[in-house]
């Protein structure tokens, strides 16, 4: 059996996420992330009535798919694709058209105020590339982040998605995300329409 | 899915493509639309239509050069704008777009310049002081009356005329394919958003039509006066637009029922722009004002036949055409992805800024074009006053 390429991938356990947000913030700092735009972020909710309530989190990042449609839309060629997979941006290439983020169904692009192109999650690809994890992986004080190489059948990541019920988020996009939800809510992976048909 | 759901946190995504895309989908509309209007007589070989082939040509050649100005000023890095033409990437709408919106204005320009050849030519010979010489420049030493090179001004127009029907479909077209290559926004991902796009463009390119056609034949036109000849050709254009608000109305009411019994995000849409927050600009603005009424107006026998209320429906049609375009765009964003409320749209300030100069830019365009280049032909009092006229004695 030829030995597989390798694939970063994202594993996050969300039973051992606390909603602390230090992912948010270690990001910022790692990444010189400018105020107002994030690059990871956790969502939060409550559901049900009392004294029925669960309150559920989702760390959010780009999903780095296979099938990826800021790929596809950049006109010149600024996004790429690294050879383990991880979506990356030229920022020396961008022209800031901005239609990257309208084509992202994630939400997971923006324009970086100070440099004025498009950014968004690398995977920390600067620090996975020294043999590092991402900043938010390290700081992950419940070890609910988990980063590796999905196609290394001893790695971490390949064994939680194998042994886990997984979800990603809409898979109805064809998008194939590589970023992996273990015990995601349905209700806080996408969007929620009842507001806007209340009229508000 | 349970309805108790509160949203405590998450990161506010506002709205990126706004107010200057929506006004550059208006722009390539109206020269889409005004091309291939010019195109009936000369291609299609609808004689009435003959006489607005110049005045069409000018529209579109002049409202697609300022169109990508739209584009670049939207960009956030508009230095880097060139790198479009080489760093290209094939299934990338505004790739391919890149290269329409160059192609497309050109052909129509040489196409132009075929129309107008024989009026450049005669007017340098035949006029005097300045535009004699704009003409004499502008005919590029090709001054040869004799039919057979008439002829074939007339051949080569209509080849380039025939390949510019097409680019303008495209270039109009791909503008449609932008938003509908977007699978993640339920508003824009249908097949029918090319379509739309096309016949809106064919609306307010007609309606834009009427307008300038109804100010230059009264003011810039050597006869200074809309004549019964030119009264009837109007009138007969405001009953094409009439056509096409019934095709774009329909595409429209297919695109919603669709909409509606779509999936949950693209059922939000429609509830949005049916029930929601949208309804006044939609249903009021871009339906109400922008078709419908236009459409009793070309359709009433006594509204039909008046000047005044077809110069009226016609700028209702531009602002008709203008609310979709902020409508699609702007709207097809505002459904969010990850939240739970509508993503916040401002418009710029710098943005407006640009849209004003512009437009401004555009008139001055159009005004002088229609004042110096023989698009209804020629002065008339040009041989009777080549004796007398003062420049001759200097000459």
């Amino acid at each position: 059996m030829t030995e597989k390429k390798r694939r970063w991938a994202m594993v996050i356990d969300l039973r051992k996420c606390v909603g602390c947000n230090a992912c948010t913030v270690s990001c910022k700092i790692e990444n010189n992330v400018p105020e107002g735009v994030y690059r990871t972020w956790v969502k939060e909710i409550e559901k049900g009535d009392y004294p029925q309530v669960t309150r559920f989190r989702l760390p959010r990042l780009c999903n780095h798919c296979d099938n990826a449609p800021c790929l596809a839309a950049c006109p010149v060629q600024a996004t790429y694709r690294t050879e383990d997979g991880a979506i990356l941006i030229d920022y020396d290439h961008c022209i800031g058209c901005k239609y990257c983020m309208a084509a992202c169904p994630y939400d997971a692009r923006f324009i970086n105020p100070v440099r004025k192109t498009a950014e968004k999650c690398t995977f920390c690809y600067h620090r996975v590339e020294e043999g590092l994890l991402p900043a938010c992986v390290t700081t992950c004080v419940g070890g609910a982040r988990v980063f590796g190489n999905i196609n290394d059948p001893e790695s971490l990541v390949a064994k939680l998605v194998a042994n886990n019920p997984v979800q990603v988020l809409k898979p109805e996009m064809n998008t194939q995300p590589y970023v992996f939800y273990i015990g995601a809510d349905q209700n806080i992976m996408g969007a929620r329409y009842d507001n806007l048909e209340k009229g508000e | 899915m349970v309805s108790n759901v509160t949203y405590l946190a998450n990161v506010v995504h506002p709205v990126q493509l706004g107010i200057l895309i929506s006004i550059y989908f208006f722009y390539t509309g109206l020269s889409a639309g005004s091309f291939v209007l010019s195109s009936l007589g000369t291609v299609f070989g609808i004689q009435k239509y003959k006489p607005i082939a110049k005045a069409g040509v000018i529209m579109a050649v002049a409202l697609l050069a300022i169109a990508p100005l739209h584009l670049i000023g939207d960009l956030e890095q508009p230095q880097r704008f060139y790198t479009l033409f080489f760093r290209l990437n094939p299934r990338s709408a505004i790739s391919y777009g890149t290269f329409l919106l160059t192609l497309y204005p050109l052909n129509s320009l040489i196409y132009g310049w075929f129309l107008f050849r024989r009026d450049f030519a005669t007017g340098a010979q035949e006029l005097t002081g300045l535009r004699r010489r704009l003409y004499k420049f502008l005919s590029f030493g090709k001054t040869d009356l004799s039919a057979a090179a008439l002829a074939k001004d007339a051949k080569i127009a209509k080849f380039l005329g025939t390949l510019g029907v097409p680019l303008a479909l495209l270039v109009h077209g791909y503008t449609g394919f932008i938003l509908a290559d977007i699978q993640a926004r339920a508003l824009w991902h249908t097949g029918l958003m090319p379509l739309i796009f096309l016949m809106s463009a064919m609306v307010s390119g007609t309606g834009l039509l009427i307008l300038v056609l109804m100010f230059s034949q009264r003011f810039l036109s050597p006869e200074r006066a809309i004549t019964p000849e030119r009264k009837s050709l109007l009138l007969d254009i405001a009953q094409l637009m009439l056509w096409f608000i019934v095709v774009d109305a329909t595409l429209m009411i297919i695109d919603f029922i669709m909409l509606y019994f779509a999936n949950t995000a693209g059922h939000a849409a429609a509830q949005l722009f049916l029930y929601g927050s949208h309804r006044t600009m939609f249903l009021g603005v871009e339906a109400g004002l922008g078709l419908l009424l236009p459409f009793i107006i070309t359709l009433l026998p006594k509204t039909k036949k008046s000047l005044g209320w077809i110069g009226f429906a016609s700028v209702l049609t531009l602002i008709g055409v203008i609310a979709m375009r902020i409508n699609f765009v702007i709207g097809g964003q505002q459904l969010p992805l990850s939240g739970d409320t509508l993503n916040p749209y401002t418009a710029d300030p710098k943005h407006l800024m640009m849209i004003g100069i512009f437009a401004l830019l555009e008139i001055s365009i159009l005004y002088l074009t229609f004042r110096f280049l023989p698009v209804y032909g020629l002065p008339q009092e040009k041989v009777q006053t080549k004796l007398q006229h003062p420049a001759v004695f200097r000459q």
